[in-house]
């Protein structure tokens, strides 16, 4: 394993269990000295702790958040299970 | 025809109050009924318990849960369930409620389900106390859907789940984290229950449409999937049983 993967497992770890976040479904992409996060969260804030905990595990990194509000619209259609 | 809404996941916290009462208050232009396939909160404490059911409470369809395994965080799933049902919810563990709409009845069978993988690549009651306990959960889960399935008299048989059932619904995961993603277990006991749909959350990065090595619909309708407050599905009861005959 490299330090990148290393990296990435401690960073994937505190996001989820750290109770500011406790999100299992971000995905962490270290390249160099940077780092991804991608996936959906329920609401703005959430990205803002999501960087939080990145940048106190790792504060040497830049973090590009890919991150995104899920849409909480009406459906707009429907699927017919024939 | 019985249209029933879903969605899994929706992580719900005092930071999120509020943020899907304006689409579910229009839940019954689109649905007769409301699943929610579990992880309703982010830690499973009594307050965040307590925004989900402020934002799924008096809606003008019954409104059906799971707990998923964040709804347990905090080790509190029995409280946490019972403040939901306090409110209106029918929060499911091993037993099942059926609803009439209109002329068609329809019964839901719900468990959290768990994980242990699919078969030919899954963990075994076998060894050590806590592999043990882990696949032995899930058995036990598995079996109570069985039976909470068979109990059901109606026109339309769902099961309920917060763990995937197939690992059809998982693509877009890491293969190696389908263990914890699911289990077969839950796909045996649909099968053998001639269950019409199965519902599931769980698995964000998954993909919404699978089916059981019985033949059997399986829908993930983890929000992050379907990217909406809730997607809808119409089961004609006539259908289902010409398909499966």
């Amino acid at each position: 394993m490299t330090s990148e993967q290393y990296l990435s497992a401690r960073l994937r770890r505190a996001i989820a269990e750290d109770p500011r976040t406790t999100e299992l479904g971000v995905r962490v992409t270290v390249r160099g000295d940077h780092v991804l996060l991608s996936g959906d969260v329920a609401c703005e804030e959430r990205r803002a702790e999501l960087e939080a905990v990145v940048h106190e595990v790792a504060p040497e990194v830049v973090v590009m958040d890919d991150v995104r509000v899920v849409s909480v619209a009406e459906p707009e259609g429907s699927e017919d299970l024939r | 025809m019985i249209r029933i809404a879903a969605v899994g996941d929706v992580h719900l916290g005092a930071d999120a109050r509020g943020r899907m009462r304006p689409a579910l208050e229009k839940v019954g232009e689109h649905a007769d009924i409301l699943l929610l396939a579990g992880d309703l909160t982010r830690h499973g404490t009594l307050d965040e318990a307590q925004v989900v059911a402020e934002e799924f409470a008096d809606l003008p369809v019954p409104v059906v849960a799971v707990l998923g395994n964040h709804d347990h965080h905090n080790d509190q799933p029995v409280e946490v369930a019972k403040l939901l049902s306090d409110s209106g919810l029918h929060v499911l563990e091993g037993d099942s409620a059926v609803f009439r709409i209109g002329d068609e009845t329809i019964g839901v069978a719900g468990v959290k389900g768990f994980g242990g993988g699919f078969a030919g690549k899954c963990g075994s009651n076998f060894g050590e106390r806590e592999m043990k306990a882990f696949v032995g959960h899930t058995i036990t889960i598995a079996d109570t859907l069985r039976t909470a399935l068979e109990s059901i008299d109606a026109d339309v048989r769902v099961a309920l789940t917060h763990y995937s059932p197939v690992p059809d619904t998982l693509r877009g995961e890491p293969p190696e984290i389908y263990p914890f993603l699911g289990s077969y277990l839950l796909g045996e006991a649909i099968d053998a229950t001639r269950t019409d749909l199965a519902i599931h959350g769980h698995a964000h990065f998954g993909t919404e449409q699978g089916l059981t090595p019985g033949g059997v619909r399986v829908r993930n309708v983890a929000q992050p999937i379907i990217r909406a407050a809730y997607t809808v599905y119409n089961v004609e009861p006539a259908a289902v049983e010409a398909a499966v005959s």
